[in-house]
């Protein structure tokens, strides 16, 4: 029995080695480990994958390996803006996905102990693994995306090998609510997961962005209290339809394919009601009800920190990203709605007023409250 | 001010019929004595298998799919609590933890994709609710009917009791008992089925989100009968929808009360209908939870 073992081992193995070999000897490995999300959540860890395989890389896995990708195929899964800024960068990808909490420490052990000269850790959950392999393994470097390295106490703690991207999620919102007051006469909504500082940013921004361009208008706003309840998101977005929202935006996990599904639901039955995704772009759940999506450009951040690296320009430290750095963004609007030309136009000239630094945007309630919208430049 | 109350009553019929499925179905099986805490699970095949199922066929079809995927898991959960007559509880939890991991596989495996599987027709309206809203509306009376005035109906509480008066009948008690929890798992994949049929077009990894252990409260809530049940069931939906409904029309209320009160209204009103209940008047099946030994007399 034992050597059957053995054998199977060194069958392992040696594939192992084979498709190593494969793969350009030179390029150097870059390690991610997803959270428990994983491949094919079409959010956050895609995300982050296409920054690494496609922007990054080149290449694509099928199969259990990566086959390279045509010039053609990798610049389609780059938005347009982004095309010019976004080269390919010898690297080799090396992803471990993680399927419950405590794998996070033991995969990023796994990756650091392959040789990658860049460990990426996906997701705020793995912040306390990225602390912990960090400290113990000062001479490799790592990302950790949506969340600064914090100590016991919950205060931000510089690591001289950790690079941290944050993004200004208020700052998408809030394009997201300009658009939203553009597009609805005198109703928006907004539904959040649980009531965390994290979620009432989003709200603060919205409520900012709807406020500037139909300071007329409601704003219902509901909180599930959870982010994995499609039944509870889907109440919560029929109950803001029912009350005569317009447009409705969710930052509220998996709670929010339900608030997309009431949007949907009432426009089949004849409402002209508008939902907002988050995260990614979310149209592909409803393509006839989702007008944008508010998106974090997690692959941006990811590809960042590889061409750093490739550049020997690699520096540690907390990275904000906000509308400024494209690290949050609209995603495009396929759809009609009345007056679109120039209500794009409009979020257009807001975005660039916020990014020169003329409207500074509420990241809280309590901002919120104190925030003077900036005066419209005609039109709005 | 009927605005609201229609907005509600909307809410209320697209979220309660899941938890009335299974719930009454809970009943089933606790009445014939044998302890159902594997309501989630169930629910979770329910809902895999009907999305999955409608990918390839029409999607009422795939409801019955889900359905038997349900009495399926009950069957699975019967065999271990009545013949191998293993810990009830243990085998009710086993079999949540094993339908988690198996919904999860089996997506990533068929759809590759750990989010969900991909969309599906959803089940065509009547009067503006899905056909299962009115089914949920039928099944509990339905089931009172077969429980308390049919001979089956008074084999199954009689199971539930003692189960060695009817054995000295001559009646199967283990096959009854079987029927019983496939039956109950055919309803809970039943109310798993509306998840992914109905509420959403498509099964989401997290489903049913704890909607298996709600349903257990409701029927204990509910004395373990099917009509207490299913009125159980719409107060807790009635509830969650009330809470929604009070913080989105009264935003000043929010200002005041803190969103983790809201969270709590339902289960603080059940707690307080529980308090006015007359006390005695709840009781479980006397055989509850206990396997029946032929042998031990």
């Amino acid at each position: 029995m034992r050597w059957v073992l053995l054998l199977v081992l060194l069958a392992v193995t040696g594939c192992k080695k084979a498709a190593d070999s494969k793969d350009t000897p030179k390029a150097r490995a870059v390690g991610l480990v997803t959270d428990i999300g994983g491949r094919g959540d079409q959010s956050f860890n895609d995300s982050a994958l296409r920054g690494l395989e496609a922007w990054a890389a080149g290449s694509t896995f099928k199969g259990g390996g990566y086959e390279p990708l045509t010039p053609k195929a990798r610049a389609a899964t780059v938005p347009a803006e982004l095309r010019a800024t976004v080269k390919p960068v010898p690297v080799r990808p090396l992803v471990v996905q993680s399927k419950v909490q405590e794998d996070y420490q033991p995969n990023l052990q796994l990756v650091v102990d392959q040789g990658a000269s860049l460990v990426i850790g996906v997701g705020f959950a793995l912040e306390n693994a990225v602390e912990t392999v960090a400290k113990q393994n000062p001479d490799a470097r790592f990302l950790l995306i949506d969340s600064p390295v914090l100590d016991a106490k919950g205060t931000p703690l510089k690591l001289p090998n950790v690079r941290t991207v944050v993004f200004e999620e208020h700052e998408g919102s809030f394009l997201a609510g300009a658009l939203a007051g553009l597009v609805a006469k005198d109703t928006v909504g907004f539904v959040g997961g649980m009531e965390i500082p994290l979620i009432t940013k989003f709200e603060a921004g919205f409520k900012a962005g709807v406020l500037t361009t139909n300071p007329k208008a409601r704003v219902l706003v509901q909180y599930t209290g959870s982010f994995d309840n499609v039944q509870h998101g889907k109440q919560a977005g029929a109950d803001l339809v029912n009350k005569g929202a317009e447009v409705v935006f969710h930052a509220a996990g998996s709670d929010g394919s339900g608030v997309i599904q009431a949007v949907k639901e009432a426009r089949a039955s004849g409402k002209a009601v508008f939902a907002i995704g988050v995260d990614s772009d979310q149209s592909h759940l409803a393509p006839e009800a989702v007008l944008t999506s508010m998106v974090k450009r997690v692959d941006l951040a990811v590809w960042q920190a590889v061409f750093d690296l490739d550049r020997q320009a690699f520096s540690a430290g907390d990275v904000v990203m906000g509308l400024a750095e494209g690290g949050v963004t609209l995603a495009p609007v396929t759809l009609d709605f009345p007056g679109k030309a120039e209500a794009l136009t409009r979020v257009e000239a807001l975005r660039a007023a916020v990014v020169s630094g003329a409207v500074v945007v509420p990241s809280t309630l309590d901002a919120l409250k104190t925030f003077t919208p900036p005066a419209s430049q005609g039109g709005g | 001010m009927s605005g609201l109350v229609l907005s509600l009553l909307d809410t209320v019929l697209d979220a309660a019929p899941a938890l009335i499925f299974a719930a009454v179905g809970a009943t089933l099986s606790e009445r014939a004595g044998v302890v159902n805490v594997g309501v989630e699970g169930m629910m979770r095949a329910g809902a895999f298998a009907a999305a999955a199922a409608a990918l390839v066929m029409p999607t009422p079809l795939g409801v019955v799919v889900g359905v038997a995927a349900g009495a399926l898991v009950g069957a699975l959960h019967g065999g271990l609590c009545i013949f191998a007559r293993s810990d009830q509880v243990v085998s009710g939890m086993a079999i949540n933890l094993v339908m988690l991991a198996l919904g999860q596989f089996l997506l990533e495996a068929v759809f590759s994709s750990p989010s969900g599987t991909p969309p599906i027709t959803q089940l065509p309206r009547w009067l503006g609710h899905s056909p299962l809203t009115w089914l949920a509306v039928v099944t509990p009376l339905v089931v009172h009917g077969l429980v308390e005035r049919t001979a089956w109906g008074l084999r199954l509480r009689a199971v539930g009791e003692k189960p060695e008066a009817v054995a000295a009948m001559g009646v199967r008690v283990s096959r009854l008992r079987l029927g019983a929890v496939m039956a109950s798992g055919a309803l809970a994949g039943l109310g798993g089925a509306h998840l992914s049929t109905a509420v959403l077009d498509r099964f989401e990894h997290h489903m049913p989100a704890g909607l298996g252990f709600m349903a257990v409260a409701a029927m204990v809530f509910g004395r373990w009968t099917p009509l207490g049940a299913a009125l159980a069931a719409l107060f807790f939906a009635f509830g969650n929808a009330l809470r929604l409904s009070l913080a989105s029309s009264f935003p000043g209320l929010v200002e005041v009360v803190p969103q983790g009160v809201l969270l709590a209204l339902p289960y603080a009103l059940t707690l307080l209908v529980l308090t006015l209940q007359r006390p005695g008047l709840a009781r479980a099946p006397a055989a509850l939870g206990r396997p029946y030994d032929p042998e031990l007399r």
